[in-house]
C-alpha cells in the first residue's frame, strides 16, 4: 500500500546503515509530531520543561544553602513573612525558610525521587513480569502470586508503614515508594508479553534458530514496552503526589526541601490567613502531577497500538 | 443496472404511469466515502452506482481495498464518522408494505411475496422529482433521521456479518437475541398474538420490558402477581413461538432446544443460522451479506448459501451479496457488479459476466484463480498491488496493474458504458469498450485488449 | 506409549525413495483445563495418530477444514511444538526409514533391549524432538516456515533488512555488509529490491509481506519448508503471483515443500501429493490426480463437492458440524456426518441420543447417561413417561438406516432406558489402490 509514501533509495548508492537510522528516525519523528498535535500533551511539556529548567538551573534561581543544598536555609529573623519581603518573594515558612527556596529545590528533590522511583520499579517489574509472562508456568504461578499478595495492600497505607518501620528519611521515602509501584509494572508487562508471544512473528524468529534470550529481547520485549512507557510518565506525577503526602504527614526528615514538607508547614498557618506557603507548594504539587499526566494520556493515545504505524 | 431507470421521462400522463415493480428497490447514486488518514484523504467508495431490484441477488465482489464493505455499510450509516467522511451521493430507498389483498400470505397480485411497493406520496404514483420518476415512495438513506434509520436498520434492511461469533451479544442467549428484533420492530404484533390488547400502553411497556429480561425489583414482582402474571405467561409463549418459527425457517433441528443457548456453546455454523434468523425475523426487503461464509468451513459453507438463497426465494428478499470469491458469487446471484478501488468496474447478469467479462481487471481475477487445467507456476496473475486510494489522480484505477494501458488510462477516469446487447445488460468502465467518438479522442489513442485472455 | 500402540496406519507399504521428512504415528494432544485448581479435565486431541511421507523435491497438500489439526501438525513438524506421542523424522536415509518402520511394527510392550535401544538410537539421529545439538541446528536451518498470516509473521519493529537477514545472523552466515548484500539478493529472488531494504513491515501490501517471509525462509537455503496456508490471507490476484513464486523458487532450489491450505483449488494446483484429515486423523492420502479424480473417502467427495468451482459434481450436503475433538467419535470419525455411513461406521450411544433428541419431546428429564462403554450405556430419567418417550424416539423406523441396523437393544425399564449398538473399531488406514490410502470401510471392502 505504502509504494507511493516511500521514496525509493537513489539508483547506484550503496545501502549504508544510514538509512535506516533516517527510517527509525523518521519513525520517530512521525510519533512526535503527532504527539506535539495534541494541545494537551503540549500544556504539560511546556510545564515540564519551565520545572525541569528549574530543576537544573536552581544554583542560579536561588543562592544554594551551604548547610546542605536540600535543606531549608533558616532565617530566623523573617518568620512568617508574606510574599513580597525583600529577599523572599514568596514570603517564609513559620520556621523562617524561604518558600522560594523550598519551591525551586523542591523541584531537584521532586526530580530525584521520581526519576530514581520509578527506574528501579521499571527495572525490578519488567524484570519480574516478563520471567512470568515469558517462561510461564511455575514461575508465572508463583510471580504473580506474589504480585497478588502487594497489590491487595493500599499502596499508600503500604508505603507508609515502610516508611514508618524504617524511620523517617528521604531515602526511606523511595524504598517505600519503589516496594509499592513495581507490583504495577510486572503486572503489565506480563499482560502484555503473554499476548505477544501468541504472534507469529515469534514463532518465525524460534524457526529461524534464534535462541530464547534473543527472542524475548528482539521480538518480545520491544513490542510490549510501550504501556509501561506511557504507565512510568504517568508515575512520574504521581510518585511525586504520594511521595508529598508521606513527608506531608512528617515522614521525611524536618526540613527538607520538599513540596509537601512545605505544604505540611504551612498548613497550620492557613486558618491564620498565611496562605502562601500551602499554595506555592501544593500548587507545585498540582502541577507536577498534572502536567506528567497530560504528557502520558498523549503519549498514550500516540504509542497505541491500533493506531501506530497507520 | 438498467440504465434507463433513473432516466427523467418526458411526459407523465397518467396512463403512462410508471410500473411500481420496475423500479428499483435501492438505488445507490453516486457514493462518495472517504476516510481521514495520517497521509490525507483516502477514497475508499469514489462514485459508486448501483441498482438493486426488488428481490434479486446481486453480488458485490471486489479485492482488500476496493470499497465494498464501505459501499454496503453506507447503505445502513453502519460507517463510522469521522474517520469516515461522506463526501457525496445518495442511497434511494423505495420501501414496500405488506399486500393489501392477501395481508402478508401471498397472492398474485403481490407475486406471492405478500408485499408490494409504495406508491410516492408526493405524486400518487404518477412519478416527480422525489422521486426519480419512479413512481414509489422513496427516501435517502443518507439523509433520514437517526429514528427514522433504526426503524428500517434490522426490519426493512437487514445485515449479517462474516464472523457471526463478533455479531451476536455474547452475553444475551439465543431467544434473546431474536426475540429484542422483534420486541424493537414488532412489539404489537406480539402483544396481539398473545392476546393482549394494545390499549393499555403502560402494560404494553412492561409487557416489552419483560420481554426484554429488563424489569427491575417491584416491576419484577407486578409481574409475579395477577393480573400481569398470566399475561406475562402469555407473552413470552407468543415471543418463544416468533423465535422458534424464525429459527426453525434456518433448518435448526429442534430450535426449542437452543433457546437458552448462549452464542459460545454453538458451532460457528449454527451461529451463522442464528445470524441469519435474527436478519430476517421481521421479512427485511433486503437483506445485506457481508462475506456470510468466509469464516466457515467449505461443507458448512454450501449449506448456509443454501439456505440463504431458499429463504430468499420463498420471501422475496433482494440480497447484496459482498464477497472476494468471483466463484462463489457465480453460484448463487442474478447480477455481479464488480469493484476495483472504489469504483465499479464492470456490472452484469452474472452469466454474461462469466461468458464474456469485458474489463481487464474482471479478466484477471477469473484467470487467476488456480485450478487444474492451469499449469502449476503459470498462473496468471495480475501484477503490482491495489493503488494507494489516497487523493487519486483523475485516471482509471487500474491502469497502473492493466496490460493493455495506454497514455489515455493514465490521463482521464472512464465511466460506465453500456455495452450489453438487448437481452443482457453489461456495462463497463474501460476505453477499451469506450466510443472514441464521445471522447472526443482518435480510436487508436484507445486501449486495445488481448481477445484471447478472457 | 510409542507409535506401534497404535496398531493404525502401518507405514509399511509407504513410499520408497528418497524422503525428506516422515511423520510417524504422531500425536498431539492439548490438556482442557478446568476450574480454580487448573486441574486437567481432558484433552483435546488436535492431531490423533497421523502418518505420511514427504518424498524429495515434492509438494505435499494437507487438506482439511477449521479444527482438522492441519496447522498443529505443521507445527510439530515444524519444530515449534514437541509431539505428545510418535515422531517426526528428518533426513533419514531409506534404509533408516526401513529399519524404523520394522521396529515400529513391534508393540513396545513385546520390544527386546536390542530394539528399545536401536530405536532410541533411530531417535536420536532422526527425531527432530530427540536430535543432539549439532544435528538439531541441521534440521533447523533445513526446515523452514512460511507462515499464514502476512501480518502477525513479522516483526512490526524490525527493518526488513534485519527481518531477511535474521536467520544469517543466528547461523552465524553473515553480517555487516556482507550481510546487506545477501539480503538484497534473497529479496531481489522474490521480486523485490534494495530499495525496500530499511523499512518497516507495515509498509508493505500483504502480498510484498508475504515475499518477505518468504524470503527469510529462503536465508538459509534450506531443504524443506513448511507453508502454512500462505495465501490464506491474500486476495486472488496476489495469491497467484505468490503461488506462482513458490513454484519457480522451488524449481530452481530443488525444494521440498509441505503445504497446508483449506483451499482445495490452491492445493490441487500445487501439490503432486494430498493428505486429506478430518479431526487430527488422515481420512485420505494419495496422488493429487488420484484425490481430486477418483476420491475414495466420502469427506474428500463432501469437499470437492463443496468446492464452488466444481459446478458439474453433484451436491453433497453434509449435516451437522465437526464433533468436538476433545471427544471424536468411535470407529470412523467422519461417521457422524456421513451421507453414506453404515452400520459398521461405529454407532455409539451418542449418536443415539444427539439424533433422538432432534425429535420432540425425547431426552426431557434426562438425570443421566451411565456409560458402560461408548456403545452400551443406561440413560436414566426422572419418570418412566419421559423414559418411554425417548425409548420411542429411538425405535428403528424413526432413526436414520445405518444407524438402526447398528442398535442392538433399546429397553425401557421403569425411569431408564437401556441402550447398546454394536462395537466397531476404528477403521485402519488401508492402500486401497497403488500410492492411494483411505480408512473408509466401504473402500476396503473393494480390495
Amino acid at each position: 500500500m505504502a509504494e507511493s509514501t516511500v521514496r525509493p533509495a537513489p539508483p547506484g548508492l550503496p545501502a549504508v546503515p544510514l538509512e535506516a537510522l533516517r527510517t527509525r528516525g523518521l519513525r520517530f519523528a512521525e510519533l512526535a509530531r503527532s504527539a506535539l498535535r495534541n494541545p494537551t500533551t503540549l500544556l504539560g511539556l511546556a510545564i515540564l520543561t519551565v520545572i525541569f529548567a528549574m530543576a537544573i538551573f536552581a544554583p542560579l534561581l536561588v543562592p544554594v544553602n551551604p548547610s546542605g543544598a536540600l535543606q531549608m536555609p533558616r532565617n530566623w529573623g523573617a518568620t512568617n513573612a508574606p510574599p513580597g519581603t525583600p529577599g523572599h518573594p514568596l514570603g517564609t515558612t513559620p520556621n523562617g525558610g524561604d518558600v522560594l527556596y523550598g519551591i525551586v529545590w523542591g523541584a531537584r528533590t521532586s526530580l530525584r525521587l521520581s526519576l530514581t522511583v520509578v527506574s528501579i520499579t521499571v527495572v525490578v517489574g519488567v524484570a519480574m513480569g516478563s520471567l512470568a509472562g515469558f517462561l510461564g508456568g511455575k514461575w508465572d504461578e508463583l510471580l504473580m502470586r506474589l504480585v497478588d499478595v502487594f497489590l491487595s495492600i493500599p499502596e499508600l497505607i503500604f508505603a507508609l508503614a515502610i516508611a514508618a518501620v524504617l524511620g523517617p528519611s528521604f531515602g526511606n521515602i523511595i524504598l517505600a515508594l519503589a516496594a509499592v509501584f513495581w507490583v504495577k509494572y510486572a503486572r503489565i508487562i506480563r499482560g502484555q508479553i503473554m499476548q505477544v508471544k501468541q504472534n507469529e512473528f515469534v514463532d518465525a524468529a524460534y524457526v529461524v534458530g534464534e535462541s530464547r534470550w534473543n527472542v524475548y529481547r528482539k521480538d518480545v520485549l520491544p513490542n510490549s514496552i510501550t504501556p509501561v512507557v506511557v504507565q512510568a510518565t504517568l508515575d512520574m506525577g504521581h510518585v511525586v503526589l504520594i511521595g508529598a503526602t508521606l513527608s506531608f504527614i512528617g515522614l521525611a526528615e524536618a526540613g527538607l526541601a520538599e513540596w509537601g514538607n512545605l505544604v505540611s508547614e504551612g498548613q497550620s498557618g492557613i486558618a491564620a490567613g498565611r496562605w502562601w506557603v500551602a499554595t506555592f507548594s501544593g500548587l507545585m504539587v498540582f502541577l507536577w502531577s498534572l502536567s506528567f499526566n497530560l504528557v502520558g494520556d498523549g503519549l498514550r493515545d500516540v504509542l497505541d497500538p491500533r493506531t501506530e504505524g497507520r | 443496472m438498467s440504465a434507463d431507470d433513473h432516466q427523467p421521462r418526458s411526459a407523465a400522463a397518467v396512463d403512462e404511469r410508471p410500473d411500481l415493480d420496475a423500479a428499483s428497490l435501492i438505488s445507490v447514486r453516486g457514493l462518495r466515502v472517504h476516510f481521514e488518514t495520517k497521509r490525507g484523504r483516502a477514497h475508499a467508495v469514489d462514485g459508486v452506482d448501483l441498482d438493486i431490484r426488488d428481490g434479486e441477488t446481486i453480488g458485490l465482489v471486489g479485492e482488500t481495498g476496493s470499497g465494498k464493505s464501505v459501499t454496503a455499510r453506507s447503505l445502513l450509516r453502519l460507517v463510522p464518522m469521522p474517520p469516515g467522511v461522506l463526501a457525496g451521493g445518495s442511497v434511494l430507498y423505495r420501501p414496500k408494505q405488506v399486500c393489501g389483498a392477501c395481508s402478508g400470505s401471498g397472492c398474485t397480485a403481490c407475486g406471492q411475496v405478500g408485499r408490494r411497493p409504495i406508491a410516492c406520496r408526493a405524486c400518487d404514483g404518477a412519478g416527480c422529482e422525489a422521486c426519480e420518476h419512479t413512481g414509489r415512495h422513496t427516501v435517502d438513506l443518507l439523509r433520514i433521521s437517526d429514528t427514522e434509520l433504526r426503524e428500517i436498520r434490522g426490519n426493512r434492511i437487514a445485515m449479517i456479518f462474516q464472523d457471526p461469533g463478533k455479531a451476536l451479544n455474547p452475553a444475551l442467549t439465543i431467544r434473546q437475541q431474536i426475540a429484542e428484533v422483534f420486541l424493537e420492530h414488532r412489539s404489537g404484533e406480539l402483544l396481539q398474538a398473545a392476546g393482549l390488547e394494545d390499549g393499555d400502553r403502560r402494560a404494553g411497556r412492561l409487557m416489552r420490558r419483560s420481554a426484554h429480561q429488563r424489569v427491575r425489583g417491584i416491576e419484577r414482582l407486578m409481574l409475579k402477581l395477577p393480573p400481569w402474571r398470566g399475561r406475562q405467561v402469555k407473552l413470552s409463549t407468543a415471543i418463544d413461538d416468533a423465535v422458534i418459527r424464525a429459527l426453525e425457517d434456518t433448518r435448526i433441528p429442534n430450535p426449542r432446544k437452543i433457546l437458552t443457548n448462549y452464542p459460545h456453546e454453538l458451532s460457528g455454523g449454527m451461529k451463522q443460522r442464528v445470524m441469519i434468523a435474527q436478519a430476517l425475523a421481521c421479512d427485511p426487503d433486503l437483506l445485506i451479506a457481508d462475506e456470510p461464509t468466509t469464516a466457515l468451513d467449505v461443507t458448512i459453507q454450501a449449506r448456509i448459501l443454501d439456505l440463504i438463497s431458499e429463504l430468499q426465494q420463498r420471501r422475496g428478499t433482494a440480497v447484496l451479496y459482498i464477497s472476494h470469491d468471483l466463484s462463489l458469487v457465480k453460484r448463487v446471484c442474478d447480477r455481479v457488479a464488480v469493484l476495483y478501488a472504489g469504483q465499479i468496474a464492470e456490472v452484469s447478469d452474472v452469466a454474461e459476466l462469466f461468458r464474456r467479462p469485458m474489463h481487464p481487471y474482471t479478466r484477471g481475477l477469473l484467470a487467476a484463480v488456480p485450478s487444474a487445467e492451469q499449469q502449476r507456476g503459470q498462473l496468471r496473475a495480475i501484477r503490482g498491488t491495489v493503488p494507494e486510494l489516497v487523493d487519486p489522480e483523475p485516471a482509471c484505477r487500474f491502469h497502473t496493474r492493466c496490460d493493455a494501458a495506454v497514455p489515455l488510462c493514465a490521463s482521464r477516469e472512464p465511466v460506465l458504458w453500456e455495452r450489453g446487447d438487448g437481452a443482457a445488460p453489461h456495462r463497463v468502465a474501460c476505453f477499451a469498450h469506450a466510443d472514441p467518438q464521445v471522447l472526443g479522442v482518435d480510436r487508436r489513442e484507445l486501449p486495445v485488449l488481448d481477445e484471447g485472455s478472457s | 506409549m510409542t507409535a506401534a500402540t497404535n496398531p493404525l496406519d502401518r507405514p509399511a507399504a509407504l513410499h520408497a525413495g528418497d524422503h525428506v521428512l516422515n511423520v510417524r504415528a504422531v500425536r498431539k494432544h492439548f490438556p482442557i483445563k478446568d476450574g480454580v485448581l487448573q486441574r486437567v479435565a481432558g484433552h483435546v486431541r488436535a492431531v490423533d495418530g497421523v502418518s505420511f511421507d514427504v518424498p524429495r523435491g515434492s509438494t505435499v497438500g494437507l487438506v482439511g477444514e477449521s479444527g482438522c489439526g492441519k496447522s498443529t501438525l505443521g507445527r510439530v513438524i515444524a519444530g515449534l511444538l514437541d509431539p505428545t506421542d510418535g515422531g517426526v523424522f528428518f533426513g533419514m536415509p531409506a534404509a533408516e526409514r526401513a529399519r524404523l518402520d520394522a521396529l515400529l511394527q513391534v508393540p513396545p510392550e513385546a520390544r527386546s533391549e536390542a530394539q528399545a535401544a536401536e530405536l532410541g538410537d533411530i531417535d536420536q539421529q532422526f527425531r527432530i524432538d530427540r536430535l543432539d545439538k549439532h544435528r538439531r541446528r541441521h534440521y533447523r536451518r533445513n526446515c523452514q516456515v512460511v507462515f499464514q498470516d502476512a501480518f502477525a509473521s513479522l516483526n512490526p519493529r524490525q527493518l526488513v533488512r534485519d527481518i531477511v537477514g535474521r536467520p544469517l545472523k543466528a547461523f552465524g552466515e553473515a553480517s555487516g555488509s556482507a550481510l546487506t548484500e545477501r539480503v538484497v539478493e534473497l529479496l531481489e529472488q522474490v521480486g523485490l529490491g534494495r530499495q525496500h531494504l530499511y523499512r518497516y513491515p507495515h509498509q508493505f501490501s500483504g502480498g510484498q509481506r508475504q515475499r518477505i517471509s518468504i524470503a527469510r525462509a529462503l536465508a538459509l537455503d534450506p531443504e524443506f519448508m513448511v507453508l502454512d496456508e500462505p495465501t490464506s490471507s491474500l486476495d486472488v490476484s496476489v495469491q497467484a503471483q505468490i503461488l506462482n513464486l513458490l513454484h519457480e523458487l522451488q524449481r530452481e532450489r530443488g525444494l521440498t515443500y509441505l503445504f497446508i491450505s483449506h483451499d482445495l483449488n490452491v492445493v490441487r494446483h500445487m501439490s503432486d501429493e494430498v493428505v486429506v484429515m478430518y479431526l487430527g486423523r488422515i481420512a485420505e492420502s494419495a496422488r493429487s490426480t488420484a484425490i481430486f479424480e477418483t476420491p475414495r473417502h466420502p469427506y474428500t467427495e463432501a469437499l470437492l463437492a463443496a468446492n464452488p468451482d466444481e459446478t458439474d459434481r453433484e451436491p453433497i450436503r453434509l449435516s451437522g458440524s465437526v464433533p468436538d475433538p476433545a471427544r471424536p467419535p468411535q470407529g470412523c470419525r467422519f461417521h457422524t456426518r456421513c451421507p453414506v455411513a453404515t452400520p459398521r461406521c461405529g454407532w455409539e450411544v451418542d449418536d443415539l441420543v444427539r439424533i433422538a433428541g432432534e425429535s420432540e419431546g425425547a431426552l426431557d428429564g434426562l438425570k443421566g447417561v451411565e456409560r458402560r462403554d461408548p456403545f452400551d450405556a443406561k440413560l436414566v430419567f426422572d419418570t418412566s413417561r419421559q423414559a418411554t418417550a425417548t425409548a420411542r424416539s429411538m425405535q428403528r423406523d424413526r432413526l436414520p438406516d445405518a444407524l438402526a441396523q447398528a442398535v442392538r437393544r433399546v429397553e425401557r425399564l421403569d425411569d431408564t432406558v437401556a441402550v447398546s449398538l454394536q462395537s466397531v473399531d476404528e477403521p485402519p488406514l488401508v492402500e486401497v489402490a497403488p500410492g492411494h490410502r483411505t480408512n473408509c470401510v466401504l473402500h476396503h471392502d473393494e480390495l
